[in-house]
């Protein structure tokens, strides 16, 4: 009713009642939707009218010719799978390199125990005292645990192999790495390239593929040049002198020091032991001639093997007690070392992702800017309008 | 009690004002995806307001004029009051107005919201001034109007002035030596949309970035003196008084569009009273 007579009322128009209200929403709608609908038609009008840029781009020997949005689009997963590129290569690596490296230090860790035998033996436990005693303890340990560890379990020739198959797996890896985010990029771009034959000639092109094989190439030869200068590779002189030392820093870390004073407590408790007893004899038949020398001879030999008796039971004893510690000291060196050689490899193997990225990125069409980028300072008005102007 | 009546009274009076803003505020400041879902909406807010407040403006103008010329009982008074063509072209303007406004409030820089923001106690003041002021000499009726008629002016004048004093101390980027199409394909980054809003992001931030870049060589490379430089830059800036102007043509719209009900009098009521 007040509807319709404020329709029949000119001056209703003015009434502010909700129902006008609501018709000045509607009709601003209305009016908005419909410039919104121009504006966007000749956008699109002016979309497809104007000379859009067509970029050619070869990938996987297919050569595509997109438009300005798809192949910003392109730029951009290209970017984003080379930056992805160092994630998928180390999980392609992971496995065969843990399995590999589980491989090579399996004689290491097996020649252990060996190791531990022959230190806890009477001729080790007397070698070292003497060594101990000679001064050069230390040397002669590394020189022990060299051979016998280290070379008995061919640790150094197994690293070298490994590193090599490593280098020839990584570029084998990182191939198809590539290939990979090549076919991805084919799959994904071919059904939004353009069938224009005449803009073919003009358009800037872009060889995927030719940045690929110029990014592998500097890989390989920066890998060999690498391996070259390392002479046998880093993991080579990983498994030599470092190696050793990494066992001993765990093992006789603690220098001969430890080592000395247990001999020494063992030596101190044998000769005075032989002395106590030796001695005794001596003075009760010191006096009386040969015989007497018969009887401290014989006292002495006694004295003798009742050291050596005691000597095994001390031995026993303090390998019961040590060995374990030991043990467990040249696991950890051993641990350290494969860690040490997952890091160096993995080192390997991010750089030459690296290298992948970058030599894709550096070349990935959107990157030209100039050289000469942005002013570093920005440009205030207040600061430039004469001398007394500048706070 | 007295302390919180002084801070929710003026809130509840004035809220519609510091809705308005806020809704501008953020999505002048959200991501691309949001400004473009929410710009038809917003865009609709806008130019109702916008028209609100015009409209008002409009139909106090022609009744004005009206009322000076003609017989009350003449029939031209009925055609010519203002109906669907006047309603129409006010829509089709303001639509264009809230457009401008909008893409320019996109491309804003965070340090000149405060004045936007300082606008709004400067507009409630200036309005409950001059409403005082102007309550001896103008109809009672017709108070609200005329003093939302006579506010927008001076406080657009203020605001636009402002943020031109503000554009000398804000920072451009350094476009000397470079040559036009270098400095629009280097510094452009506004609207990497590819919608109808991206498209006019882009518009207005290269025409911004073409006066920057010619009042900036102009003065580098003619070592124009200091009074010139500023007058320069000024004419230049002055186009940010367009924004001034549409902002508080918006918020007196949401001012009127408010209290469009509630005069102490009633609309309707003294409509017909005037004219029977």
């Amino acid at each position: 009713m007040n509807a319709s007579g404020e329709a029949v009322n000119p001056l209703a128009v003015r009434a502010p009642t909700r129902a006008s209200r609501w018709r000045g929403w509607v009709l601003s709608a209305l009016v908005v939707l419909l410039l919104l609908a121009g504006l966007e038609a000749g956008h699109r009008l002016l979309e497809t009218r104007s000379q859009a840029p067509l970029y050619r781009v070869i990938v996987a020997g297919e050569s595509l010719t997109l438009e300005a949005e798809a192949h910003a689009a392109f730029s951009r997963d290209l970017e984003r799978l080379a930056a992805g590129a160092e994630a998928d290569l180390a999980a392609r690596m992971a496995p065969w390199t843990e399995a590999r490296l589980e491989q090579a230090f399996a004689p290491l860790e097996a020649a252990v125990p060996g190791y531990l035998d022959w230190y806890f033996s009477l001729r080790g436990s007397y070698l070292r005292m003497a060594m101990g005693l000679a001064g050069d303890q230390a040397g002669w340990r590394d020189a022990q645990r060299r051979s016998r560890l280290i070379e008995a379990s061919g640790i150094e020739a197994a690293l070298g192999r490994l590193e090599a198959d490593h280098a020839a797996r990584l570029a084998r890896e990182q191939q198809a790495v590539a290939e990979q985010v090549s076919a991805t990029l084919l799959e994904r771009y071919a059904p939004r390239s353009v069938a224009d034959a005449e803009a073919q000639a003009a358009a800037p092109s872009f060889d995927l593929d030719g940045q690929m094989d110029q990014a592998l190439l500097a890989t390989l030869d920066t890998r060999r040049w690498q391996a070259a200068a390392l002479s046998g590779g880093g993991l080579g002189l990983l498994a030599g002198r470092p190696l050793a030392r990494k066992l001993s820093a765990g093992a006789v870390g603690q220098g001969g020091r430890m080592a000395l004073r247990a001999l020494a407590t063992r030596l101190g408790a044998g000769a005075a032991r032989s002395l106590a007893s030796g001695g005794a004899a001596a003075a009760v038949t010191a006096p009386t001639g040969p015989g007497a020398l018969m009887v401290g001879a014989a006292t002495a030999a006694a004295g003798l093997a009742g050291m050596v008796g005691g000597e095994v039971a001390l031995l026993r004893l303090q390998e019961a007690r040590r060995r374990p510690a030991l043990e467990a000291r040249l696991h950890d060196g051993i641990e350290e070392a494969r860690r040490d050689a997952v890091a160096s490899l993995d080192g390997a193997v991010s750089a030459a992702a690296a290298r992948l990225a970058s030599g894709l990125e550096a070349h990935a069409p959107r990157h030209e800017q100039a050289p000469g980028e942005a002013h570093p300072e920005p440009y205030r008005i207040i600061d430039r309008l004469g001398p007394y102007a500048r706070p | 009690m007295a302390r919180r009546g002084t801070i929710a009274g003026p809130l509840r009076r004035h809220g519609h004002l510091a809705l308005v803003a806020l809704v501008l505020l953020g999505w002048s400041l959200a991501g691309d995806g949001w400004a473009g879902a929410l710009f038809l909406p917003v865009w609709v807010l806008a130019t109702q307001l916008i028209v609100a407040g015009s409209l008002e403006a409009a139909r106090l103008r022609r009744r004005a004029w009206l009322g000076q010329y003609l017989r009350d009982d003449s029939p031209w008074r009925r055609w010519l009051e203002g109906g669907a063509l006047m309603v129409l072209r006010h829509q089709l303007v303001g639509a264009l107005l809230a457009l401008v406004l909008l893409v320019d409030l996109r491309l804003l820089s965070l340090a000149e919201w405060p004045l936007l923001l300082a606008a709004l106690p400067a507009l409630v003041l200036a309005r409950l001034r001059l409403r005082r002021r102007l309550s001896r000499h103008v109809v009672a009726e017709h108070l609200p109007a005329v003093t939302r008629r006579l506010l927008a002016a001076p406080i657009a004048a203020l605001l636009a002035l402002a943020m031109v004093l503000a554009a000398l101390w804000l920072p451009q980027p350094w476009l000397i030596g470079l040559g036009w199409e270098e400095a629009i394909t280097r510094h452009l980054s506004a609207g990497e949309g590819g919608g109808l809003l991206g498209l006019f992001e882009r518009l207005a931030a290269s025409a911004e970035l073409t006066r920057q870049w010619a009042m900036q060589n102009a003065v580098e490379r003619f070592h124009l003196a200091t009074p010139v430089a500023v007058l320069g830059w000024l004419v230049l800036l002055l186009t940010q008084g367009a924004v001034a102007w549409a902002y508080v043509r918006l918020l007196v719209g949401a001012e009127a569009l408010r209290r469009e009900g509630r005069s102490p009098l009633g609309a309707p009521a003294a409509d017909r009273e005037t004219w029977p």
